[in-house]
């Protein structure tokens, strides 16, 4: 067995499709039309293409504890994917030039620093750093 | 403050209250991440920080969840892969990122990727459609 898919739910698989690709750097990986205009599409790191690929699945949109679920966790400032960085602040800076709204600012973690940011399509989401 | 943050606090205060052992786990981290070419061993990372060897693995497991032998396995197994993407020749790679045998660098590399280093390079090499000079299959172990 391997890992391959990490699911995201989205609202909306364009406006997501974009977000995930011009502001964060992402590269689309495949994207298939499914039934009633939603698509099969993924994502991958520019810097790992061959590594686990991004679902921008549009559960929330049909089925409704997903979209409960998904508003909890942005009411609570949950982030319940996260992605390693080289450097936080330095993402924080460039992120936030390109108008990304940070619920969290980088913040130390013991070993670790955290920020937490909107990806516009209902979650927030964790960048991390070992330090 | 959010949920979120009210949890992560009470984590910083329960887990990350030891300020002076992060700093010298930390400081072991960066010294690996620095050093990793070169032959590390528990001895040497324990004297940079003034701690005892079991002491210096305890806390790095407990901070990193790996031991620093782990760790320093994964990164050279990383930047291995770095370089040979570039196209480096497996035995060149092999000695680059500090193993010191190309029969235990083609098992742990195998064992981590699933892939042995020569097939992995022949891959990344196609896929990026560059030509580089072409490797002997000897190095194919």
């Amino acid at each position: 067995m391997k890992v391959t898919i990490i699911s995201i739910p989205v609202r909306d698989q364009e406006k997501a499709l974009k977000f995930y690709t011009e502001k964060l750097g992402f590269i689309k990986k495949l994207d298939k039309p499914l039934e009633g205009g939603n698509r099969w599409l993924t994502l991958v790191s520019k810097d790992a293409q061959e590594g686990p690929e991004l679902l921008l699945e549009p559960a929330p949109n049909h089925f409704e504890p997903s979209k409960v679920y998904q508003d909890a966790l942005m009411d609570a400032g949950i982030p319940y994917t996260q992605f390693d960085v080289e450097d936080v602040q330095a993402e924080y800076d460039r992120l936030t030039k390109l108008e990304v709204e940070f619920s969290m600012k980088p913040t130390e973690m013991g070993t670790h620093k955290v920020a937490v940011f909107n990806d516009t399509c209902g979650n927030n989401i964790q960048l991390v750093e070992e330090l | 403050m959010t949920l979120y943050e009210k949890k992560l606090n009470r984590v910083r205060r329960v887990v990350y209250s030891n300020q002076d052992q992060i700093d010298a786990v930390i400081g072991i981290r960066n010294y690996i991440e620095n050093n990793f070419d070169s032959d590390l061993n528990l001895d040497l990372l324990s004297r940079i920080q003034f701690i005892s060897k079991f002491h210096l693995l305890r806390l790095f497991k407990k901070y990193y969840g790996l031991t620093p032998r782990q760790y320093l396995i994964d990164k050279r197994i990383e930047k291995s892969r770095d370089l040979l993407r570039q196209g480096m020749k497996v035995t060149e790679t092999c000695f680059a990122v500090g193993f010191n045998s190309l029969g235990s660098f083609s098992v742990l590399f195998k064992t981590k990727t699933g892939k042995s280093p020569a097939q992995y390079r022949k891959e990344q090499l196609s896929r990026s459609n560059l030509t580089f000079d072409s490797e002997p299959l000897r190095t194919e172990i």
